[in-house]
């Protein structure tokens, strides 16, 4: 493996949010030892979106589980933030989770029971938000995401790609400093795609969040600054993408978001009148 | 998690499934009814004996009466007469448990003052047992001793209704004793031929006080003594034949009674009283099977509510677990929102606790409405427990009272079982694995 950045340059200004050295995840079937993660070591600086890409069975879930805290590691360090979150326990853990963490999952993981307010309002209830303050917060990230008419909509009323919006928008409404997605593009469509990618980016540069994505699509990368190639458990290579090459995408993303503000003002009008 | 919010998103799921915690809930609901109505029966025994128990006079007292009816060794009924005389008192008092015995006879009398007249019975007891009889209070004057018996003690409702009839008018006197005088003759034989009458001028008196036992209303008291010196002498103002058998009728009792320090030797006593040969009677020979038959019902009430409980409780934990079953991955979303353990235990136990919680109070509900009937309709088959021999059970009486406490103790302990059999299931929620929620399949 080898990185196309000089390391001392990113340590200088400020030390990596994410920090992974020699993690190692190994399941047991039986008498069989699965190395799910194997030996692997790298690190992603505050803001920068890294794509976590491989083939299926790769390995790239659980490096993503282990980061998280979700799943427990065989062997290694993980630093986020500068902890380690493999020395905490759960409750800690949860906190750590309600403070610095959003997720975006694949089949979108939200309650249907609960209307897209309700569920984007979700991680602020165990934040123990009070609920006047959490509305509002919701709503804003509603219409964030272009979904400004569709507040009391339950997830089965939705389509793929605006279920994920709320997804989106629940991960982000906390304002996380680390967002993790686990093929959050995997159940929609190429179009879909794209927009959803293209939120994501967006949300994310409005905030300097971090971004760590799973996916086996290698179109996707492109949004990506930093790739990380994994195959059968271990890091093939890392590729960082230069600045040049993210700049009209970014001009792009903004002249859009422009254009959705405005649809969301008349939409937030539209709400206020109800 | 706030409390508002645990409560919104407990009630939230078990409004997902109406129909499954209706299910849960009903069980609840049985409990609940069994355990109210039980203690309302009890309750309600335990009001209608102290009732009876004023209305009555004591649970203690024990009586042998002349003339008794009783089993003999075939089974029939039949009629026995008893010699009571003063040998039997002595070997009464000599009874383990015995208080007091008096003999006890019942005459009537007819009192005169002036124009006016009126009859009623006098009550006829040794007077040194008045106090451990429990006699009431006075309103003037003091009850007899053996020293100082000539005292007519007069019941409460006594000196009210002296009446004066001559045909054309009747009329109705209260009499004061401390103005009017008055005399009183016994009425056993004719005397319609006896050259002098017996009247007794009443010279020491004293009335009882108004009190709630109907005993102590129309009747006069008098000392045993007392009355044979009286009753002498009216014996010698009646004919040769009358006088040899109104003096005969002073060596034999009618009645004697007998009071027992508690009421739980009552039955004790009695058998005591049995092997000398001697049948008995007391309000308590009455009152104990009916006792046994409420004690029983109540416990019948309680192994249903137990039972209806451990039912309830057991559904209860089956529906939290089927819950947590389907709710697996919601748990591991939760779980990776940053949802704290204790507050997953915490929402489950609300849920269960609110199962618990309604059915408690559907249950406090339906038992008023049970209650109810039971008061209204339910009479001839409680109504039969409640009353002992001889007394009648009030129309409206309460068969079920519902303490006020009840209610409250009632969704307690429904609460209670709910979060118990929550508990369990609670805590198998709490080890679901937030990887549940990075599960795609399902
Ligand atoms: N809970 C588990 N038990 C056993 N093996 C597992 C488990 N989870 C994942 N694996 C195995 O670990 C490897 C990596 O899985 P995963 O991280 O899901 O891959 P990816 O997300 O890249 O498709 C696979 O071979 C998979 O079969
Ligand atoms: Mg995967």
């Amino acid at each position: 493996m080898e990185e196309t950045e000089p390391k001392d340059t990113n340590t200088k200004e400020e030390a990596p949010i994410i920090e992974i050295k020699n993690v190692k995840k190994i399941y047991r079937m039986g008498n069989e030892r699965i190395p799910a993660v194997d030996d692997v070591s790298f690190a992603i600086k505050k803001g920068e979106f890294c794509c976590l890409l491989g083939t299926s069975g790769s390995g790239k879930s659980t490096l993503l589980n282990l980061m998280a805290g979700i799943e427990k590691a065989s062997g290694g360090q993980i630093l986020i933030k500068g902890k380690n979150i493999r020395k905490m326990n759960e409750k800690q853990l949860a906190k750590f989770r309600q403070k610095y963490l959003g997720f975006v999952f694949q089949s979108y993981n939200l309650l249907n029971s609960m209307t897209a307010l309700e569920n984007v309002e979700f991680p602020l209830v165990f934040k123990r938000i009070p609920a006047r303050r959490r509305k509002r917060m919701a709503r804003e990230m509603l219409v964030k995401v272009g979904l400004g008419s569709r507040m009391n909509h339950r997830p089965k009323q939705m389509s793929g790609g605006q279920q994920q919006r709320v997804g989106i928008a629940r991960a982000f409404v906390a304002k996380p400093e680390i967002v993790f997605a686990d093929e959050p593009t995997g159940n929609l469509d190429t179009r879909t795609t794209m927009e959803v990618m293209d939120l994501i980016k967006q949300v994310a540069k409005d905030n300097a969040q971090t971004i760590v994505m799973v996916t086996h699509d290698p179109r996707l990368a492109k949004f990506a600054d930093k790739i990380i190639h994994i195959l059968d458990g271990k890091i093939q290579s890392i590729e960082t993408i230069s600045h040049t090459m993210t700049e009209d995408t970014e001009e792009e993303t903004t002249e859009k978001s422009e254009a959705e503000r405005e649809e969301n003002e008349e939409d937030e009008k539209e709400n206020e009148k109800e | 998690m706030r409390i508002s919010d645990l409560i919104k998103m407990g009630l939230r799921n078990l409004g997902r499934r109406k129909a499954r915690t209706a299910l849960t809930v009903v069980g609840v609901v049985i409990g609940t009814i069994s355990i109210m109505l039980m203690v309302a029966i009890g309750q309600g025994i335990n009001y209608n004996f102290e009732k009876q128990i004023m209305e009555n006079g004591s649970m203690t007292i024990i009586r042998i009466y002349t003339y008794a009816w009783g089993e003999n060794e075939n089974g029939e009924y039949q009629e026995y007469q008893q010699v009571l005389n003063e040998e039997l008192i002595a070997q009464l008092r000599e009874i383990k448990h015995v208080k007091a015995v008096s003999p006890v006879m019942e005459k009537y009398i007819e009192l005169y003052s002036g124009k006016y007249m009126t009859g009623i019975s006098l009550k006829i007891m040794d007077c040194a047992t008045f106090a451990d009889f429990g006699f009431p209070a006075l309103e003037y004057g003091t009850y007899p001793t053996p020293e100082q018996n000539e005292t007519i003690v007069f019941g409460y409702e006594a000196l009210n209704e002296f009446y004066y009839n001559n045909g054309r008018t009747y009329q109705t006197k209260t009499v004061d004793l401390a103005k009017d005088r008055v005399n009183f003759t016994f009425r056993d034989y004719d005397t319609t031929d006896v050259k002098k009458q017996f009247r007794y001028v009443v010279k020491d008196y004293a009335k009882i006080a108004a009190c709630d036992q109907w005993e102590y209303g129309w009747y006069c008291y008098v000392d045993y003594e007392f009355y044979k010196e009286l009753y002498t002498r009216y014996a010698n103002t009646l004919k040769p034949a009358d006088k040899k058998k109104a003096m005969e009728s002073l060596e034999r009792y009618d009645t004697i009674q007998i009071n027992v320090d508690n009421m739980k030797h009552v039955t004790e006593v009695q058998e005591a009283i049995e092997e000398l040969g001697y049948r008995t009677e007391s309000d308590m020979q009455y009152i104990q099977p009916m006792l046994d038959t409420s004690d029983m019902l109540q416990k019948v009430f309680l192994a249903i509510g137990a039972v209806a409980f451990v039912v309830a409780a057991i559904n209860i934990a089956n529906t939290m677990i089927m819950s947590i079953y389907e709710r697996t991955k919601e748990i591991g979303i939760m779980k990776v929102l940053g949802c704290y353990i204790k507050d997953i235990k915490k929402l489950f136990l609300f849920e269960a606790g609110i199962i618990g919680c309604i059915g408690g109070m559907v249950g406090v509900g339906l038992s008023y409405v049970a209650a109810y009937l039971l008061n209204e309709y339910g009479g001839a088959f409680l109504g039969s427990l409640m009353t002992i021999a001889g007394g009648e059970a009030d129309t409206g009486a309460a068969y079920c009272i519902i303490p006020f406490w009840l209610p409250f103790a009632a969704i307690l302990v429904a609460i209670s079982v709910g979060i118990l059999s929550g508990y369990l299931p609670a805590r198998r929620a709490t080890k679901i694995s937030a990887i549940e929620a990075m599960k795609n399949e399902g």
